[in-house]
């Protein structure tokens, strides 16, 4: 199954790609840029084995059988209708791929969803690339994601401004799919992935995320995170995650929320320690401005020309 | 193929007139329901007219049908292999009865056991769109403010009520079976009088009630679960009365009164559910959390 | 085998005297009227569930908001305005498209369809157990797709008409904070009437097929189509109430102030779903079934075998219902449930492949050793086999949860249900067409065509579903106007499979149309010895009423 595996990462639907973003005419998981999505790449290509593995086997049965057993090969039908051997087969065999298949997954799906505690990892010593005791010795970083229709609300609950109130933002997509804005904005970015204002947060630092909503249910998701979690009005939704490189991030609303559900992307501007606490702590004194245009605006860009992928506009001229 | 002569016990029920009459029904009833909730086609909001015109409409279907039902019935239609099939065919119908039910207890259970859940850790208590409710609720089953029924008063006295009236019902049965037809009038005249009372008290409960419909999701729950018992107590009241009209005007026979006995599964049916309410509705909470 | 009953006129046997023509059709308690009536009408709703999907394709062919937008122009909006239109119609038609589909068109062609015409007929039934109740069923489904059609055309929010807030109806969405007019009540209305219509059909299988076999089969001798829609009536009647209970719970916060689903008053959206789904997982088992049982016919039929592992076929089928029920959140794996609670969804959903496997492999070893005749029928059938594998394996790697974090609300979940449905259940559908239409209606039909029918169907549908993985493995989301321009690719192939499609709806019509025309006489039985089941037995079309002589089947007759 080793084997297989690495057979098939090799093969172009599994290639991994470097961009953060979808990449045109892409076959796979985007990119991971997180230790959880990098589980899921791992455990999405062996469930991609076993079920390819699988459905081959059922067609080659087929043919088989369209070979073997047509009118023309095999004029006279045998009459049987039980074997209990091969039924028992048949039922075990699956039970023990489903067995093999849990296996991994329960271990991912504790991964993601148990909250690492942290004092306990900063003391840890081993090399496990599971934990991160350095970054735990840091402390969580928690960020909240308000969905609203149609714009995310970002605060950081642990970070207070002047009148002892979280700082938070507003985070507004650049296209609304609309003429106008279309023109003037279109090249600031990947198209109808950016945003205005985007979420900013240090790379290797454990970030607890909570998603809550205003008036209808929305998601929020970032793809080489491998997190999603939906926004519930009313309730308070967590999970966590750590981001391993630099860089821009997208994610798009993930649970139908109306008229403008395809226009409210997250944009997640990953950046090094020092930028992040500058950042924060101007938009603590309230500069907004001033927080958010101290980022490299380049950055974006540079992002936006590794999907490879042109912009309406740009094509059309 | 022998096709002249039926050779078997089946029912071939004639062309009817009245599944395209009621599915008629249906559409001026819902579109009356919606332009009486929020006005349509030039009809004004909170006018019912519309609406009550198709519940006529579906009450003229059900009494025809169901008249025909009768007819068929007197003209031997329902051989023994068929009255199998309607007994089947009625228990079914209480079963996904049943499940309706579930949704409502579903709901129930939710909020009074998975609150904890709700409006603890994972309650949004930060957005002031929440606050109020949070407050409402209080993290508290029942919420604040909601004053529960003590069940020991009249719920228990509606209790006592439907079991009485499940043993009227069967003592009807039995006296119809033996061919003692005044006392099965009698009784089950009775069982319909408790059922009449039972709604009464009902009604008479609601009026009291700490809490409205719409004011908190207790009273949401609360309301939709009792208040939908309440309608099948209603609906089967008005059953067991038909079977009462029937018994008196001579309908039915010793060995033959399919009605009467779906009237008193079907009264059976509402008595458990009641009796769930009552436990899982009515008491536990009041012991457990009441006061 | 008599053949009289091809004869048109019938004049003094009472019990084959078919009525007028509004009589027959517009009053009908003959099982067979009513099946075909419902087949017509899930023509009519077919066309426009496959209106509104091509809809979606022509808005998806190409980013931006293009076509809608020139539509909502041709309607009289102007610049801004027909884009913001257009959003919202966009919504409209995802939405109306899953629940005609499922509601309007797979569910009365598979059951109130084929079940009406056969369950009888398989069973050795002179009709259904109650033949005015059956009418009733048709007639409301009739009576809901029209009040769905005219809850597309009133208005939903704001300006705009419709709902548009996904065929699963998830409130704060579908209640008075999203779409606070008329459009959501009617459409609720609209779902409890199908609901109805369901249930009493349910009630009429159940008691039909537990009653009226006749003498001589026992449960263990019904033919398996019979068991699938036993097992899809217990679904039903046990699932639909508990939507009922949610609609009208949502209906209740609309319209009457009560707080179930609405958190500002200490209500939860999240139960809706809880309720929905503990309907919505067992309905898509309600859907697939019926086909399992077509499908496990035309094996048997062209294969010129008895079934295999016919009992295991059988309880395979209660099983995957059983087991169906407790399943429900893998729908739900992201809304923030506890991690024991995901990894109990995990396990009982992933159980379900071991039945369908069954299913699977006993259709291949049927096909084992068999003398295969590659009808049009049979070649549905191992087109279903297949594409079932591939939309099925899907299901599980959407199982679970860790990767359905990832994969929930992307065009990953599309392509899955699309491939069990528009290429599972579709196909039983058309198998089932094409094994029945001579029966049904005393006609033969061109198989030239039927082949070509399939071939379209099979390259077009693969070519619409198959890039939609891709999309959604890359993040592309469900439900999207409007999209990165890095998914244009496949989305361009997606449409252009659609176009294939087209051809193929277009040769089905061609086909019916010239089987109409050319009405070349049918007979009783066309498939040879293979075709073992009561229906084969009578003439083609069955006379008027059937077996007014009960059949009996002899104890060591096979299924
Ligand atoms: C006919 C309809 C149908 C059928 C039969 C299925 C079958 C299955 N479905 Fe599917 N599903 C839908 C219709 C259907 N589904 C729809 C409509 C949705 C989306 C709803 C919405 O959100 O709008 C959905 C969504 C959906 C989700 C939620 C995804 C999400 O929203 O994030 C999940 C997750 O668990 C899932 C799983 C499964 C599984 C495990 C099966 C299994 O039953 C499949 C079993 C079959 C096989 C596995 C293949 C054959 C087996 C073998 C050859 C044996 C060997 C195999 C193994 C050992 C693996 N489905
Ligand atoms: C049975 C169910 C069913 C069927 C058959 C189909 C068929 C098709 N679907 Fe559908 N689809 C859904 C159920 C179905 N779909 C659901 C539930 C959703 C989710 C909605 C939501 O998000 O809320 C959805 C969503 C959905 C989307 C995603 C929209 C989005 O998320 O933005 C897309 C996009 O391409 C799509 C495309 C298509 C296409 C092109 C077809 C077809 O064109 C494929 C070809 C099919 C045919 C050609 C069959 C035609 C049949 C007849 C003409 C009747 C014949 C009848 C007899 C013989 C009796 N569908
Ligand atoms: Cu917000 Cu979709
Ligand atoms: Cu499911």
């Amino acid at each position: 199954m080793r084997f297989l595996v690495a057979l098939l990462s090799i093969l172009p639907f599994s290639a991994a790609a470097y961009a953060a973003v979808p990449e045109e005419g892409g076959l796979n998981l985007q990119a991971s840029a997180t230790r959880i999505m990098e589980r899921l790449h791992w455990f999405h290509n062996y469930l991609l084995v076993i079920i390819t593995l699988i459905t081959l086997f059922v067609l080659a049965l087929i043919v088989w059988v369209a070979i073997k057993y047509n009118k023309r090969a095999n004029p006279v039908a045998r009459k049987f209708s039980h074997n209990t051997p091969i039924e028992i087969v048949w039922t075990v065999v699956p039970v023990l791929i489903l067995v093999a298949i849990a296996g991994p997954s329960f271990s991912n799906l504790f991964y993601q969803e148990n909250q690492p505690d942290l004092e306990v990892i900063a003391t840890a010593e081993d090399d496990n690339p599971n934990i991160y005791p350095d970054a735990a010795a840091q402390g969580w970083i928690t960020v909240k994601a308000q969905g609203n229709q149609w714009n995310w609300t970002y605060s950081f609950p642990d970070e207070l401004d002047d009148g002892g109130y979280p700082v938070e933002f507003v985070s507004n997509p650049l296209q609304r799919g609309l003429s106008s804005d279309q023109d003037t904005e279109a090249a600031r970015g990947p198209r109808n992935l950016s945003t205005d204002y985007p979420l900013v947060l240090p790379v290797n630092r454990y970030i607890r995320y909570q998603t809550a909503a205003s008036d209808v249910i929305h998601s929020w998701t970032v793809p080489a995170f491998g997190v999603k979690t939906d926004a519930v009005p009313g309730r308070l939704n967590e999970g966590w995650f750590l981001v391993e490189e630099e860089g821009t991030y997208y994610g798009q609303c993930s649970e139908l929320c109306g008229k403008d559900h395809a226009y409210m992307p997250i944009e997640v501007r990953v950046v090094d320690q020092e930028t992040y606490d500058t950042w924060i702590s101007t938009l603590r004194s309230g500069d907004f401005d001033g927080a958010f245009g101290a980022l490299d605006q380049a950055q974006v860009a540079s992002n936006s020309d590794r999907t490879g992928a042109e912009t309406r506009l740009a094509r059309a001229e | 193929m022998a096709h002249d002569e039926v050779k078997h016990d089946y029912h071939l029920v004639n062309p009817s007139p009245w599944p395209l009459l009621g599915s008629m029904a249906m559409v001026v009833l819902a579109i009356g329901a919606v332009t009486y909730m929020k006005g349509m086609f030039g009809i004004p909001e909170g006018s019912p007219w519309l609406m009550l015109i198709g519940l006529g409409f579906v009450g003229y279907v059900m009494f025809g049908w169901w008249r025909e039902v009768i007819k068929e019935s007197r003209a031997g239609d329902h051989t023994p292999v068929v009255s199998i099939g309607l007994k089947y065919g009625m228990v079914l119908f209480i079963a996904s009865e049943i499940m309706f039910f579930v949704a409502w207890f579903w709901s129930f259970f939710e909020f009074a056991i998975f609150h904890g859940a709700r409006v603890g850790d994972s309650f949004d208590a930060a957005n002031p769109l929440y606050a109020e409710a949070l407050q409402a609720v209080g993290g508290q089953w029942p919420p604040a403010g909601v004053e529960l029924f003590d069940p020991f008063h009249l719920p228990l006295m509606n209790t006592l009520v439907l079991l009485l009236s499940g043993t009227t019902v069967t003592a009807a049965h039995h006296a119809l079976q033996h061919g003692n037809r005044k006392t099965a009038i009698n009784m089950l005249a009775i069982t319909v009088l408790l059922g009449i009372f039972f709604t009464g008290l009902q009604i008479l409960e609601y009026s009291h009630a700490g809490f409205s419909f719409d004011g908190t999701i207790y009273g949401s729950a609360f309301f939709m679960a009792t208040g939908f018992h309440g309608a099948h107590v209603v609906i089967g009241t008005i059953f067991l009365a038909v079977c009462l009209i029937r018994l008196m005007t001579g309908g039915m026979s010793e060995k033959k009164h399919l009605g009467f006995e779906f009237a008193a599964w079907y009264w059976h049916f509402v008595d458990v559910v009641w009796l769930f309410l009552f436990a899982f509705v009515y008491v536990i909470p009041y012991l457990v959390l009441g006061h | 085998m008599a053949m009289d009953q091809v004869s048109t006129v019938h004049d003094d046997h009472a019990h084959d005297h078919k009525p007028g023509f509004f009589t027959r059709w517009f009053l009908s308690t003959n099982h067979k009227d009513i099946g075909t009536l419902y087949l017509v009408f899930a023509i009519i709703a077919g066309i426009v569930g496959y209106t509104l999907s091509g809809i979606i394709r022509l808005e998806l062919a190409q980013p931006g908001i293009g076509p809608l937008t020139s539509l909502m122009e041709f309607f009289g909006y102007s610049g801004d305005q027909a884009i913001e239109h257009a959003k919202h119609f966009y919504n409209v038609v995802i939405t109306y498209h899953g629940l005609i589909m499922i509601f309007f068109m797979v569910m009365p062609a598979l059951i109130g369809g084929f079940g009406n015409w056969f369950v009888p007929l398989m069973i050795g039934a002179p009709d259904m157990a109650f033949p005015r109740m059956n009418n009733i069923s048709f007639w409301l489904t009739v009576a809901a797709f029209i009040m769905a059609c005219i809850s597309m055309l009133i208005p939903g929010t704001g300006q705009f008409l419709g709902f548009g807030g996904g065929w699963v109806l998830y409130p704060p969405l579908s209640s008075a904070t999203g779409h606070p007019g008329p459009s959501m009540d009617l459409l609720i209305l609209s779902l409890h009437t199908a609901g109805i219509a369901s249930i009493l059909g349910a009630i009429n299988f159940i008691v039909t097929i537990l009653n009226m076999r006749a003498p001589g089969m026992t449960l263990h001798k019904m033919p398996l189509f019979a068991w699938s829609m036993l097992v899809t009536a217990v679904l039903l009647l046990l699932a639909l109430p508990v939507l009922a209970g949610a609609l009208t719970m949502l209906l209740t916060d609309r319209n009457f102030g009560s707080q179930f689903f609405d958190p500002s008053g200490g209500g939860d959206p999240i139960m809706f779903q809880h309720l929905f789904w503990f309907f919505g997982h067992p309905e898509v088992y309600i859907m697939i079934l019926p086909a399992f049982g077509i499908i496990s016919h035309i094996v048997s039929t062209f294969s010129n075998k008895p079934v295999f592992g016919y009992l295991g076929m059988a309880y395979a089928m209660v099983s995957i219902g059983a087991i169906g029920f407790i399943v429900w959140a893998h729908h739900m794996y992201t809304v923030g449930m506890p991690a024991d609670m995901k990894a109990y969804f995990v396990a009982a959903t992933m159980v379900i492949a071991v039945p369908t496997g069954i299913k699977i492999f006993s259709w291949i070893a049927t096909m084992w050793g068999g003398s295969i005749d590659f009808a049009v029928p049979m070649v549905w059938a191992i087109g279903f086999i297949f594409l079932f594998t591939v939309g099925g394996v899907t299901g599980v790697v959407l199982a679970n949860a860790g990767i359905d974090h990832i994969l929930h609300d992307t065009y990953y979940v599309v392509a899955h249900f699309h491939y069990v449905l528009s290429l599972g259940a579709v196909f039983g559908l058309f198998a089932g067409w094409y094994y029945w239409f001579e029966k049904m209606f005393g006609v033969k039909y061109n198989k030239t065509i039927g082949y070509a029918h399939f071939w379209t169907m099979f390259v077009g549908s693969n070519l619409l579903f198959f890039p939609q993985h891709f999309l959604g493995l890359n993040g592309m989301p469900r439900r999207y106007i409007d999209y990165a321009d890095a998914f244009s690719t496949w989305h361009f192939w997606s449409s252009m499979g659609y176009a294939v499609t087209l051809v193929a709806t277009l040769i089905f019509f061609v086909g019916v149309i010239e089987a109409a025309v050319r009405r070349r006489k049918g007979v009783g039985n066309p498939w040879g010895e293979g075709a073992t089941t009561l229906e084969w037995t009578l003439p083609s079309p069955p006379p008027f009423h059937q077996f007014n002589e009960l059949p009996e089947v002899k104890p060591q007759e096979h299924h």
